[in-house]
């Protein structure tokens, strides 16, 4: 009980920090935003006037690229990727590996705040708007929305093991070069975020299939527009527990080698 | 002569800075694979975007891979000559700006002068790749004037992109901020110009013609190359790029001066 409180702390801080740094906010919703008018207007081109592609219409495949863009920014709100490897690189993060705490933990209760803030001031008010004023699709019954958000919030904590895992990577390489630019590419394609899984082609979408990063993206939101449904959500949900226990187990195993293998970088 | 005297300036302090950042020559690889990753990865999800629908708007993927080299090209340019200036905030903030006003040459000069960015090989490398292949693919007819159109376009795109950055920069003078909104405009902004301008609403391509001239590095005159139509706009509307991007380059720079002018150390 004491061990979560103490995190619980570290949400609470987060969220009050993130008040503070309010054109951060801003500047973070301007470029979502911008985003969100490029990929709408691409799958506007690419649809280009016809109901339905693939079995999917039109106006599930619009609600598809707002649901991610959405998800885009609840993900984008946490510790990034280069924060964590600059944390590594200073040297600061071996300060915390003096603390009681367990430091994986600790940056993910600390984003749970930062999220919430941005989900609270920014993201909810903005993509309810888009809701009321765009011809989307929301799912009709109860169930759908709370396996929904049990998905996205289960894809929340697959892309935050993934992350950190490669942040940590650097306490290795010391020079990440490629290496960020290979989660950026999977987390935008692999993950389904800009294109659904299934306009991939057949051999693509097997490989995504069998990757950890469709569970961030393209499971969610599919079963938000119903292209998952029934039965098939419990597999969905099923996958994604699966790769959460995976990805959290090699998130455990790369901290447990570095945090013995601090190397300190001079004074 | 004084240009004569910059130029020479230039070469022997940027000299210096290539040295140094070749010292680390494991960091200056993986950079340059860095960025070869990143923009193979914009190239492979245009080609799984068409892959079902075969065109965007009118444009097939070959004729978009040429639209994303033309952007890329100079940016690569751009990164060499002027990518530093988004981080003047930090210069000013750390009172390290100060000495770019206490040499005898003019401080913009100092400025654009004292980082010389490597890495941009990365970008070389993609653009040419893909020009030569797409040029294969789609028989552009490489004639004198095309060629001779093509570098005007590159050093327009360069003066284009260059100047937004400098624009950025100066932001800094009157709100000590300026990483920052590179990454919340221009970031987002060079995103759009990799598709198509058609696709987008009317609205966001005026701001793209005429307010960021964004739309002169590439995809007007991309149309004027591949000989395609430019909705809303006038057909030959790409052969201005190159003016265009003079003229924008003349009013950042007018804008940073009047910035500067605003200056005062932080003292520290």
């Amino acid at each position: 009980m004491g061990q979560l409180n103490m995190y619980w702390t570290f949400t609470k801080k987060a969220f009050l920090r993130s008040a503070v740094y309010r054109f951060e906010v801003w500047s973070r919703t301007g470029s979502n935003l911008i985003f969100l008018v490029m990929w709408g207007s691409i799958w506007t081109a690419l649809y280009a006037g016809r109901e339905e592609a693939a079995g999917v219409s039109f106006t599930a495949m619009l609600t598809y690229i707002v649901v991610s863009k959405f998800l885009d920014g609840v993900n984008e709100a946490g510790t990034p990727l280069w924060d964590i490897q600059e944390k590594v690189r200073t040297g600061d993060i071996s300060l915390e590996l003096m603390r009681p705490f367990d430091v994986p933990l600790r940056y993910l209760f600390a984003d749970f705040g930062s999220v919430a803030f941005y989900m609270l001031t920014a993201l909810l008010p903005i993509y309810f708007l888009l809701f009321l004023f765009m011809d989307l699709t929301l799912p009709t019954d109860g169930f759908t929305w709370i396996y929904f958000i049990l998905s996205a919030f289960l894809g929340f904590l697959i892309r935050y093991c993934v992350e950190m895992t490669f942040g940590l990577l650097t306490f290795f390489l010391v020079e990440t070069g490629g290496i960020e630019d290979i989660f950026y590419f999977a987390m935008s394609l692999l993950s389904g975020s800009v294109i659904p899984l299934w306009f991939f082609p057949g051999w693509l979408e097997t490989i995504a299939m069998y990757l950890p990063f469709q569970s961030i993206f393209f499971l969610p939101i599919s079963i938000f527009i119903g292209q998952i449904s029934g039965s098939q959500i419990y597999m969905a949900l099923g996958i994604q527990l699966f790769w959460l226990v995976v990805c959290y187990l090699i998130l455990r195993l790369v901290w447990n080698r570095a945090s013995h293998k601090v190397v300190v970088q001079g004074g | 002569m004084a240009i004569v005297k910059y130029i020479n300036l230039y070469f022997k302090l940027i000299g210096a800075g290539v040295r140094a950042q070749l010292q680390y020559r494991f960091a200056f690889i993986m950079r340059i694979i860095g960025m070869l990753t990143a923009y193979t990865g914009t190239a492979v999800t245009m080609w799984v975007m068409l892959y079902q629908f075969q065109t965007l708007g009118d444009w097939n993927f070959y004729e978009m891979l040429f639209l994303l080299a033309l952007s890329i090209v100079s940016w690569g340019f751009c990164i060499i000559l002027f990518f530093h200036f988004r981080s003047l905030d930090t210069y000013i903030l750390n009172g390290t700006f100060d000495r770019f006003l206490v040499r005898p040459i003019n401080p913009f000069f100092h400025f654009m002068a004292m980082k010389f960015e490597v890495s941009s090989f990365g970008q070389f490398i993609f653009s040419v790749v893909v020009l030569t292949w797409v040029s294969f693919e789609l028989q552009i007819d490489w004639t004198i004037g095309k060629a001779i159109f093509l570098l005007g376009v590159i050093v327009g795109g360069v003066l284009i992109q260059g100047g937004l950055l400098v624009i950025i920069s100066a932001l800094a003078f009157w709100t000590t901020k300026s990483e920052q909104f590179y990454w919340v405009a221009m970031y987002p902004a060079r995103n759009l110009t990799y598709y198509p301008l058609m696709i987008y609403p009317k609205i966001l391509q005026w701001v793209t013609a005429f307010v960021i001239p964004f739309g002169f590095v590439n995809y007007f005159p991309s149309t004027v190359i591949l000989e395609k139509e430019t909705p809303f706009f006038p057909d030959a509307i790409g052969y201005f790029s190159p003016l265009v991007g003079i003229l924008f380059f003349m009013l950042s720079y007018f804008i940073w001066m009047q910035g500067l002018k605003r200056y005062k150390s932080t003292g520290s």
